[in-house]
């Protein structure tokens, strides 16, 4: 028996020398190296804002608002006189973690569903997908402002809904994997040495359906920062005072004619972060799986 | 090819049906009931009585299945409901609205094209090279920038800077040809850009494809000059993808016109849908919803069928 899964496990797809191979190549990869390069200012800014910020992010100085860039105040000040490059520092925080908890959230939801659908097949592989379909042809911006709505708003809400969006690509995804290599004789012989359903599908077939999925994650992490910024833009996100890009960019665009910065930083970094994930899942789809190259925007 | 057929129409039927359940839990979902939003904006209603009287007229006393039965059987025959922040039918609201967007849509085409087909197939011919890297990158650009981010900057060029376009409003074509013009320029422009980029990278993907076939070498082989390679041989096959792409716009105008029309403030559905949401009008928002996911669905259908007609491969499928 113990022979028996020696010889029938897979040699999991991203081992230990194999994400120091993926990283060195990501390194060489010019735009995945932007991307990370970018990804790691935006977790020094989000871990360190309370020693990089020159003022507290909520402090409110009502005799200095509005203002251009001076010495005091490096951006500008905001509507009631916060200093906006500490906003902008701490704004960080809140698209980190709603990017990287909602991708987290649905990729766990949509790889779990994606299993059961592809190794069960029949009717609970049908109900799964008409489900993924059916939330699929809503656009996800329109469905996650009537959410947002229904939940209230929070960032906690603004999690949930993403990841309510978020899963079916990783259950489609998975999916498709799974049908691939299902037949495949390890796995044929994973089932005659008596390995339970649960184990061929987390210790088999799950391994083998990484490369696309970690692809996936990485541009989905961008499309939440997205999508996040965008409720917040139309004031469904996180709630004042909590420092936001999307809360600014919404709030600085009344402005835009007196201080072109109170808006256009925020909105810069969005950009920056959306492009960072985008051109990291761009070059690790290079690195790990050459095939899928060019249909990356199928994913979306 | 019949059987095709038959197997798509009904998939789109299931999961229309899907839909206006999904619709209708999520309408359900957001706070109070659509009696109490109308008593929030009308003061008349808010006699507790009256409220009760006007839940039983609505049939919100009844269990949930029949509301949906009800609900969706008036959908189908085209009443819609009344919107509850104007009063107007929503049927006819979403039908004077849509042609703006349509015009925004059809801006939005043209901007992806003009830049999309030249930016693809120059990637495609010099493969490899720093220009194809470069375009992929501008493409990724293209995709990833926020349309609002990109809408505050235009505006702040072209209208704050330099005072060359109205930074938000539309003008009706029949009041001014030229004031349409420009009232939609940076808007479809900005829906545009992000078309563009997925434009540029399925022409190319497209295009390398027929480009490794053999009858291209052959048509290399037997002399031809590489124009007419790629206008004669090559263009054509590697056109049929770009359908999806097209489809693919068509779905995203309809969430992009949320946030363009929003700050541009254009009178068209994405906007209703944004005010909808902020006043929790109800049969507005299924309403959008609604006909959001019909509009992807019927445009998926289409793009399955045309598909069908020029590959007969995927037919047999």
């Amino acid at each position: 028996m113990a022979i028996f899964q020696r010889n029938t496990k897979v040699k999991p797809a991203l081992c230990r020398t194999g994400a120091l191979a993926v990283s060195a190549a990501l390194l060489r990869h010019k735009s995945a190296g932007a991307g990370m390069a970018i990804i790691w200012m935006l977790l020094v800014m989000a871990l360190f804002a309370p020693w990089l910020s020159p003022h507290d992010p909520n402090e409110q100085d009502l005799y200095h608002v509005l203002q251009g860039p001076s010495r005091a105040h490096l951006l500008g000040t905001d509507d009631v006189g916060r200093d906006l490059l500490s906003r902008v520092l701490y704004g960080a925080r809140i698209s980190l973690i709603v990017g990287l908890l909602s991708t987290l959230t649905a990729t766990v939801i949509g790889v779990f569903l994606g299993l059961v659908a592809g190794y069960k097949g029949g009717l609970i592989d049908g109900f799964i997908m008409r489900l993924t379909d059916t939330v699929m042809c809503i656009p996800g911006l329109i469905l996650l402002l009537v959410m947002a709505a229904a939940l209230g708003p929070g960032i906690h809400n603004i999690i949930i809904a993403i990841s309510a969006l978020g899963w079916t690509v990783f259950a489609r995804i998975t999916r498709g994997q799974v049908l691939m290599v299902r037949e495949l004789p390890y796995v044929e012989a994973a089932r005659a040495a008596g390995a339970s359903g649960w184990r061929i599908m987390f210790q088999h077939l799950l391994p083998n359906s990484m490369a696309p999925l970690i692809v996936a994650s990485s541009i989905t992490v961008g499309g939440a920062i997205m999508l996040e910024s965008a409720a917040a833009f139309l004031g469904l996100g996180v709630q004042p005072p909590t420092p936001s890009w999307g809360e600014a960019l919404r709030v600085g665009y009344s402005y835009l004619e007196i201080v072109p910065l109170f808006s256009l930083a925020p909105g810069l970094m969005i950009t920056l972060a959306v492009l960072a994930f985008n051109f990291l899942g761009d070059g690790l789809r290079d690195v790990l799986d050459p095939r899928l190259r060019g249909e990356g925007d199928k994913i979306k | 090819m019949k059987r095709y057929i038959a197997g798509r129409l009904l998939y789109t039927f299931v999961i229309l049906f899907l839909v206006s359940i999904l619709v209708f839990i999520l309408a359900r979902l957001l706070p109070g009931d659509p009696i109490q939003a109308a008593a929030m904006i009308n003061m008349d209603l808010a006699n507790q009585e009256i409220i009760q009287d006007l839940r039983i007229r609505f049939g919100l006393d009844r269990p949930l299945y029949v509301q949906y039965v009800i609900w969706l059987r008036d959908f189908i025959s085209g009443d819609w409901g009344v919107s509850l922040g104007s009063g107007e039918a929503v049927f006819d609201m979403f039908f004077k609205r849509l042609p703006v967007t349509l015009e925004l849509f059809a801006g939005s085409v043209f901007w992806s094209c003009l830049i999309g087909f030249p930016l693809g197939i120059l990637s495609a011919l010099r493969r490899n090279t720093w220009l194809d890297a470069m375009v992929t990158a501008t493409a990724i650009t293209g995709v990833s920038i926020p349309v609002f981010w990109e809408g505050i900057v235009l505006i702040y060029l072209f209208s704050v800077v330099f005072h060359w376009l109205p930074a938000a409003g539309f003008v009706p074509f029949a009041e001014s040809p030229l004031g349409n013009f420009t009232s939609l320029l940076m808007p479809s422009f900005v829906m545009g850009t992000h078309g563009a980029g997925l434009f540029a990278r399925y022409i190319r993907s497209s295009l390398l494809e027929v480009l490794g076939q053999d009858y291209i070498r052959t048509a290399r082989a037997k002399g031809l000059s590489e124009k007419a390679v790629l206008i004669g041989h090559a263009a054509k096959p590697a056109m049929i993808p770009v359908v999806t792409v097209v489809g693919l716009a068509w779905g995203y105008v309809v969430a992009g016109s949320f946030i363009v029309e929003y700050m541009f403030a254009i009178p068209g559905l994405g906007r209703m849908g944004v005010d909808a949401v902020f006043l929790r009008d109800f049969p507005v928002i299924q309403a959008t919803l609604i006909m959001t996911a019909v509009n992807v669905l019927l445009v998926n259908l289409l793009v399955d069928l045309i598909y069908g007609c020029l590959d007969p491969r995927i037919r047999i499928q």
